[in-house]
């Protein structure tokens, strides 16, 4: 008796969470799927009851703009996940020296964390503006330019602009956990690698790098899970222009499915995205999985 | 005399970075509250000017409706909503996850590693992927424009999170304790209220935490889901405001003042907690 | 007994029936909500504050759902649509977005007294009518006309400038030609330039629409078949790319809309600026560019016509409205007499064809000359230059096809044939799929 109900426990414990997961995600990604076969136009409700099978997901190879703004957003997060862990990384290991204030540090670090992507996106937008914008009128202030330049028009400084919005709203992630990686380093090591006489060079790169990988991968799986909070971002400062430079795929499938009212097509987009996302999840996750092996075996 | 030289050398420039570093995590938030109080004419002229020469409080006055023409923003509005959704959607969500976290750590069961995984990566469907069928489901259910609906959605979004956070702090915890606890009379039921919860505290209570910031700065999806007062949080608020007064950048900073000072404070008083949440439940979990 | 009863019941119900058989005056509407949603910004606002007037009139009382910009408004009214969550009796439009929503707004024929719509100006109630349905009052009209900074044509360095380098005298500008000339001579950037406009969405395939027209072009022909890519439309893209690549223009103008211009040509940055009647009293009045401000009719494109592009702002009631009569007279107050004198008073273009003439003889009696002058110059433009874009309901997605490709176009990425081109058969294909 005993035996069976320790065997249904779990499940119990497990059910609220099934059931909401199944309610609020599930449910709507089945539908999602469903229109994602039909013409459904929002503004000709009756469409939904067309079948039109695979077809909306045919024309996504053929479509030049969908191909661009995949691999935009590819880029996008790559670009951006490196960066905030090199730079999550240089900021732990500068904190980490530091023993006075280190408290006001750590919570002034953690600022950016804290802000809504639509407020990061408003405050970006307002310091790019070619016009008005502080780090334009810094730059004719000081003299070193005689012009604006467009932070959110010109070509490569679209996409800069938006990651460096992005990077600065979740570095604080990766140097949060890096830097509680350093904390929770044993000083054996680097005791022992410091008499045998290693640079600190080498001792950086054989003791602690592999020692805080799995922090990293931590950060790399919580952000991977956050990632479209970045449309938030995208939407408010470019809108993903202008003419599309700066389209990412979850602007283009609010452009379709809203402004353009096809909502079949902006599902079947919106499906592909998913997919990516699981991808970049599972990935990290399964990374993240071998590290803790890892970690347990080093504890 | 050389050493020490050389490690005043290192710790000065040690300190110029670490200078340097928070004024680019600074200057874009304080650039915003700064302008808050500046009239707009003062932001949008050329060449700029730098140091302000009319504080006003005038941008906050208008946001309360003591401007002329216009009417008041609800504010306290659209902070209560936000207060009252990111409150009980946190404790639902954390609720949940002490829930689901107690059977991750503890027991063993066919699926589990998948169950775990596709909790997580529920999490990783974007907000518009989903925005469009929960509210047709919404709507028909009628919780459109109610918080309750809101609350919902938010603790879906939050549950991956916390049963991971917490799942890693009961992880920590020695079986050998619930055991011991029934050996002396009490049941599981009891033995985990008397020993595992108050030694995990500090997990559920920065899983809290995470899932409390979630829902006060999300906007995809409440943007859709609220329609009027009733619903409607403070991003929401921001967005709505900026659409109304078209670029009205004095205005706009004003309204995003009254959004961040709830979050700074936040910070200063648990920023030892999200720390401790992360690392010990994310990595030893 | 019963029956006694029964008479008693009837005498008592006769009461409250007698007194609601009085004639319809104030108080009519004790305890109705009326869930509207409407259009948000600066200019829209100041009739908002009247809408306590009806609600003290009629008993009412007025939930103003939603208050977004018109972007914003179009996607909820789309979800609406889509949820069928139609529970609201009173939205925003606009003459240029009607024509999508379908049949979702009633027809005004038969709820609104004919007398009371003869008031309003002919041609605003034309556009205002989607296949035979008039499905929306109007509200304002806009058109845009030229303002500019009079101190930058009155300065005698500049005309001394300008006519050696021209070989014609500085004034405002009559042909657009003349606008780029003058916007490339008075730059000064990054602080002071000649023009500016408006760089996405639908606003600037407006835009390029109004100076295809003038140029002699069109967007479709009689067949629905697009033929913006023509001659009239290379030069019409020509304008806005020469200015750009000049540097006569900020920037950022490609993420430009209506607020950005405005608060520009407010700063007392730029010289020339494109713009409806709406911002007139803000432009006057605010710090850098008070008393400074000159108003002309548009000018004209190379085919000797005047760039029109309008619309009108209106108010819809819709088809699931659960009370139509109140409905009904919280529309027409929003535009009767006194609610379009107040509006005018801001420079919005009323849709009232006395309110026009009272508005101008009121700015004149008040030695108003600025408005009084505003005005006149928007009521001829409206009179004869305004146009609509196509009141189809394809026009949105249409725009949404052709204004990437003008953009790059203006950049550089593509030739200004090939954008013009590849935006055609974009939109060919649009209007194929509708079924044209």
């Amino acid at each position: 008796m005993r035996w069976r109900a320790e065997k249904n426990t779990p499940w119990l414990l497990l059910s609220p969470a099934i059931l909401t997961i199944l309610f609020v995600v599930a449910i709507p990604l089945l539908f999602s799927f469903y229109t994602s076969l039909t013409p459904y136009k929002l503004t000709r409700p009756e469409t939904i009851n067309n079948f039109i099978g695979l077809r909306n997901y045919e024309r996504l190879f053929d479509d030049a703009k969908f191909w661009w703004a995949f691999g935009r957003t590819i880029l996008f997060l790559a670009i951006a996940l490196n960066v905030e862990f090199i730079l999550g990384l240089g900021i732990a290991l500068l904190i980490n020296k530091i023993t006075w204030g280190q408290r006001t540090l750590r919570t002034i670090m953690m600022f950016p964390m804290m802000f809504s992507p639509i407020l990061v996106g408003f405050q970006f937008k307002f310091i790019f503006n070619d016009h008005i914008g502080i780090l334009n009128n810094a730059l004719q202030g000081l003299g070193i330019m005689d012009d604006s330049i467009a932070w959110l028009v010109d070509k490569p400084l679209g996409m800069f602009s938006i990651i460096f919005a992005e990077v600065w709203m979740s570095t604080s992630v990766f140097a949060i956990l890096l830097l509680a990686g350093l904390f929770a380093m044993p000083r054996d090591p680097l005791e022992a690698a410091k008499v045998d006489g290693c640079n600190p060079w080498q001792v950086f790169r054989h003791i602690t790098l592999p020692f805080i990988m799995p922090f990293a991968f931590i950060a790399m799986t919580i952000r991977s899970l956050d990632v479209a909070r970045a449309y938030d971002i995208v939407d408010v400062m470019t809108g993903g222009g202008p003419a599309g430079r700066t389209e990412v795929l979850w602007t283009l499938i609010a452009r379709v499915g809203y402004d353009n009212a096809k909502m079949g097509q902006a599902n079947a987009m919106a499906y592909v995205s998913t997919l990516l996302s699981i991808l970049f999840t599972y990935y990290f996750f399964t990374k993240l999985v071998a590290a803790r092996r890892y970690m347990g075996g080093a504890e | 005399m050389n050493r020490r030289l050389k490690s005043r050398i290192g710790k000065t420039a040690l300190w110029i970075a670490t200078f340097l570093l928070m004024l680019v995590i600074c200057i874009p938030g304080l650039w915003v509250v700064l302008s808050a109080f500046r009239p707009n004419s003062e932001i949008l002229a050329k060449p700029a000017i730098w140091i302000p020469r009319d504080l006003t409080l005038d941008n906050f006055a208008q946001i309360f409706g003591f401007g002329q023409e216009q009417v008041a923003i609800p504010v306290l509005s659209y902070f209560t909503n936000s207060m009252v959704i990111a409150l009980t959607s946190t404790a639902i969500a954390v609720l949940i996850g002490m829930s689901g976290g107690y059977a991750f750590a503890r027991f063993r069961f066919l699926g589990k590693n998948s169950l775990f995984l596709g909790l997580m990566l529920s999490r990783a469907v974007p907000g518009i992927a989903l925005s469009l069928p929960v509210f047709m489901i919404w709507s028909k259910l009628g919780l459109i424009d109610t918080k309750m609906g809101i609350i919902i959605v938010y603790v879906a979004i939050n549950v991956p999170f916390t049963i991971w956070l917490i799942d890693g702090f009961f992880r920590q915890i020695p079986k050998e304790m619930n055991e011991s606890a029934q050996v002396d009379g009490c049941t599981r039921w009891q033995a985990f209220w008397k020993i595992e919860f108050p030694l995990a505290r500090s997990g559920i209570a920065s899983a809290g935490v995470f899932a409390f910031l979630t829902s006060w700065n999300e906007y995809a999806l409440v943007s859709q889901l609220s329609r009027s007062t009733d619903s409607k949080t403070l991003p929401v608020g921001l967005m709505d405001f900026t659409s109304q007064f078209t670029i009205n950048w004095a205005g706009m900073c004003a309204m995003a003042f009254i959004i961040i000072v709830p979050a700074l404070i936040l910070t200063f008083l648990v920023q030892k907690h999200l720390i401790a949440g992360l690392t010990f439940g994310g990595v030893k979990g | 007994m019963k029956s006694s009863k029964l008479r008693l019941l009837l005498a008592s119900a006769i009461v409250p029936l007698a007194l609601t058989g009085a004639p319809a005056i104030a108080g009519d509407f004790d305890g109705v909500e009326l869930r509207v949603k409407l259009i948000g910004g600066d200019q829209y606002e100041p009739l908002y504050a009247e809408i306590e007037k009806w609600e003290a009139e009629t008993g009412a009382t007025v939930n103003i759902l939603s208050r977004k910009n018109h972007f914003e408004l179009d996607r909820e009214i789309k979800q609406d649509i889509a949820a069928g969550t139609l529970d609201w009796c009173v939205g925003s439009n606009h003459t240029s977005f009607a024509p999508q929503y379908g049949s979702i707004y009633r027809d005004l024929n038969g709820v609104i007294d004919a007398s009371v719509i003869a008031e309003f100006d002919a041609l605003a109630i034309e556009n205002s009518t989607v296949h035979d349905r008039l499905v929306q009052l109007p509200r304002h009209s806009d058109v845009s006309n030229m303002y500019y900074l009079k101190s930058v044509f009155e300065d005698q360095g500049n005309k001394d400038g300008f006519k050696a380098k021209y070989g014609y005298d500085l004034a405002p500008p009559e042909t657009w030609d003349q606008v780029k000339d003058q916007a490339i001579f008075l730059t000064k950037g990054p602080d002071f330039f000649g023009t500016q406009y408006v760089g996405k969405d639908e606003a600037i395939t407006g835009r390029f629409y109004e100076l295809l027209v003038a140029n002699g072009g069109a967007l479709f022909d009689d067949d629905w078949n697009p033929t913006f890519n023509s001659a009239a439309g290379v030069e019409a893209v020509s304008w806005f790319k020469d200015l750009y690549d000049a540097g006569a223009v900020p920037k950022g103008v490609l993420s430009y809309l209506w607020g950005e211009t405005g608060n520009g040509f407010a700063s007392g940055t730029i010289a020339l600026n494109l713009d409806w009647g709406g911002w007139a009293s803000y432009f006057n009045s605010a710090d850098a560019t008070a008393g400074n401000v000159g108003l002309i009719r548009a000018p004209k494109g190379s085919a000797g016509i005047r760039t029109g592009w309008s619309g009108s702002h209106t108010f819809s009631i819709t088809e699931s409205c659960d009370n139509v009569p109140a409905a009904a007279s919280f529309v027409t107050f929003l535009t009767d007499y006194d609610r379009q004198m107040v509006e005018a008073s801001k420079g919005l273009l009323p849709t009232r064809t006395q309110v026009w003439v009272d508005a101008t003889a009121h700015f004149k009696a008040d030695g108003n000359a600025f408005l009084a002058n505003v005005m006149e110059v928007y009521s001829q433009s409206m009179a004869e230059d305004a146009f609509t874009p196509p009141l189809i309901p394809e026009w949105i997605e249409v725009s949404n096809e052709i204004w990437p490709r003008l953009q790059s176009a203006i950049l550089g990425e593509m030739t200004i044939q090939a954008a013009l081109d590849e935006a055609a058969e974009a939109a060919a294909e649009v209007m194929e799929d509708a079924g044209y």
